[in-house]
């Protein structure tokens, strides 16, 4: 089991590819979008400056890359090419496989999380007490594990050519509609009603409380509570699905 | 008193997937040590049968039991090791990170040099897994297999796309692995392999057994000796027809010797005999030549002859 989340990350820290697109990538956005803002200007009805306001979107935007793109893709791949039969014949019990996925993508995301803060602090002036910056941390990281599971699920639920469009399209959706990209304040009132469900959004706005200096709304806590249930118990069903038939 | 139980037991074992029976009824035991050969045309119901033996699939009816448990308890316990046609490899990493990975997950691991030693991969440990041709890739599929200290080894069609030194090389590993007391279980259709490493051999037809021995038994079952002789002048064909034990009888003019008659050509599951009613019948045989027939021969005619019964 350690030896298969050991070769998980190995081999995701040598996709460079995929390291670009999760660690170094959601900065270089965040320096486009919050670049040109000066300091002051405040997101309306948060209080909170675009750069820090963004900071948060975006080290949750990489946070779901590092867990979403990387997994589903592959466990479709490998349901396919039939390792995941291979490992069924070894004594790794069923989950193993998954978990070994959801923790080297943990792995992953901490960095992308990691690097956009850096950049937010060098660049734009972003200043927090250093209990924000570690429940900031703790909180993202921790909600990737909703989107995680969307992952295995995405990855048991297509196969072939259609995984990688599936995820995109939820990738892109996700991200837009839950206001990573920029501020939900920004959308139409009819898109805003709609953006309140979204889990990305819910995400995000964990992490836009703690830099409030507030505690995370109930709604958005039960929001990700539910896609998370929603998600894993989705991800159960499909791979168990999944086993009977192999 | 106890008795050990059969190393693979399948007791009345039936699979289908829509209305296709792949595997029908099928009731089966493998016992310590033998080396047993799978064979069965395509569609015969072998990869299934393979797949119910190591719980990838689960019996519609009838129950599989391997060292007198679940196929499942059987792989955790390490007692299993298996290669399989359709079992993928992960790729990205190396061969070595590979094979250390099974080694790990084995309860009983050898050393993972060993391992690589024995699959004669200790030249590529270094290459990336999807950089590997199709021997290659075979090659470290049977490492994966026998990355630790199992009592049965499963093989799907090991030797597909290995030339045929590093085939002759991959059977006297087998032999090796077989020489230490495990059971060594393989589908294959290259019968040469069959004939010449198993001691049993199983012959699988529309997911029934069709045949269980000895490759000899096999051979004999089939009406396993070929007869051929020339003959002058006129033949009686009907009168051919009555010789005993004959299984198939061919008569050509073409290919015998210059200056002689057609050929006959005979198939019996009693060479003696027919030999000797064909003197009885009052006919000189010129030429004559009684050959055994090879394994393929003697599937071919098993599975045909099932073919025309059942069709």
């Amino acid at each position: 089991m350690n030896g298969l989340i050991k070769l998980e990350l190995t081999r995701a820290l040598r996709n460079r590819k995929f390291l670009f697109f999760s660690v170094i990538y959601p900065s270089v956005l965040f320096l486009l979008v919050a670049g040109s803002a000066d300091s002051t200007t405040k997101v309306d009805g948060t209080g909170l400056t675009l750069p820090t306001y963004m900071m948060v979107s975006m080290a949750s935007f990489g946070a779901l890359t590092a867990v979403l793109m990387g997994n589903s893709e592959r466990i479709a791949k490998e349901r396919e090419s039939g390792w995941v039969r291979q490992l069924r014949l070894t004594p790794l019990p069923g989950r193993g496989y998954v978990l070994a996925k959801t923790a080297s993508a943990a792995v992953v995301s901490l960095p992308s999380i990691v690097v956009v803060f850096a950049v937010a602090a060098a660049v734009k002036d972003v200043r927090l007490d250093a209990w924000q910056w570690l429940a900031l941390t703790g909180a993202i990281w921790a909600g990737s594990l909703v989107f995680a599971a969307l992952g295995v699920a995405l990855g048991y639920l297509a196969s072939g050519d259609a995984v990688r469009p599936i995820t995109m399209i939820t990738y892109f959706g996700l991200s837009i509609l839950g206001g990573l990209w920029m501020p939900t304040t920004t959308f139409p009132a009819w898109l805003q009603d709609i953006a309140k469900w979204v889990p990305t959004r819910a995400y995000a706005a964990l992490g836009q409380a703690i830099e409030q200096n507030q505690v995370p709304h109930a709604q958005d806590l039960a929001v990700l509570a539910v896609f998370f249930a929603l998600f894993t118990g989705g991800a159960a069903w499909l791979y168990r699905k999944d086993t009977l038939k192999a | 008193m106890t008795t050990t139980p059969p190393v693979v037991e399948f007791d009345q074992v039936s699979k289908g997937f829509g209305d296709v029976r792949a595997v029908d009824g099928l009731s089966l035991a493998l016992h310590p040590g033998e080396t047993v050969a799978l064979l069965g045309p395509n569609g015969a119901g072998k990869s299934t049968t393979l797949d119910l033996l190591l719980g990838l699939k689960y019996a519609d009816s009838g129950t599989v039991r391997v060292f007198g448990t679940s196929p499942r308890e059987a792989i955790v316990a390490g007692r299993v090791g298996a290669m399989l046609q359709s079992g993928g490899l992960m790729d990205e990493v190396t061969v070595a990170e590979l094979v250390g990975l099974a080694c790990e997950l084995h309860p009983r691991p050898y050393r993972p040099a060993d391992v690589l030693a024995r699959a004669g991969v200790t030249q590529i440990a270094d290459r990336k897994v999807d950089k590997l041709s199709g021997g290659q890739a075979q090659r470290v599929r049977f490492a994966l297999a026998t990355a630790g200290d199992s009592d049965l080894i499963v093989l799907d069609e090991p030797t597909t796309g290995m030339d045929v030194t590093t085939r002759r090389a991959f059977w006297a590993t087998m032999r090796e692995q077989a020489d230490q007391g495990r059971t060594v279980l393989f589908a294959t259709h290259y019968l040469e392999e069959a004939d010449a490493i198993a001691d049993r051999v199983l012959v699988l037809h529309r997911g029934r057994l069709l045949a269980d021995g000895t490759a000899a038994e096999i051979k004999a079952k089939a009406g396993a000796r070929r007869i051929s002789f020339d003959l002058d002048g006129e033949i009686d064909e009907p009168a051919l027809r009555t010789l005993p034990f004959l299984t198939t009888l061919t008569v050509s003019n073409s290919g015998s010797a210059a200056g002689s008659g057609p050929t006959v050509r005979i198939q019996s599951a009693d060479a003696d005999a027919t030999v000797h009613a064909v003197y009885a019948l009052g006919l000189y045989p010129r030429n004559l030549e009684v050959a055994g027939l090879g394994l393929e021969q003697a599937f071919v005619t098993l599975t045909a002859a099932e073919e025309a019964r059942t069709s």
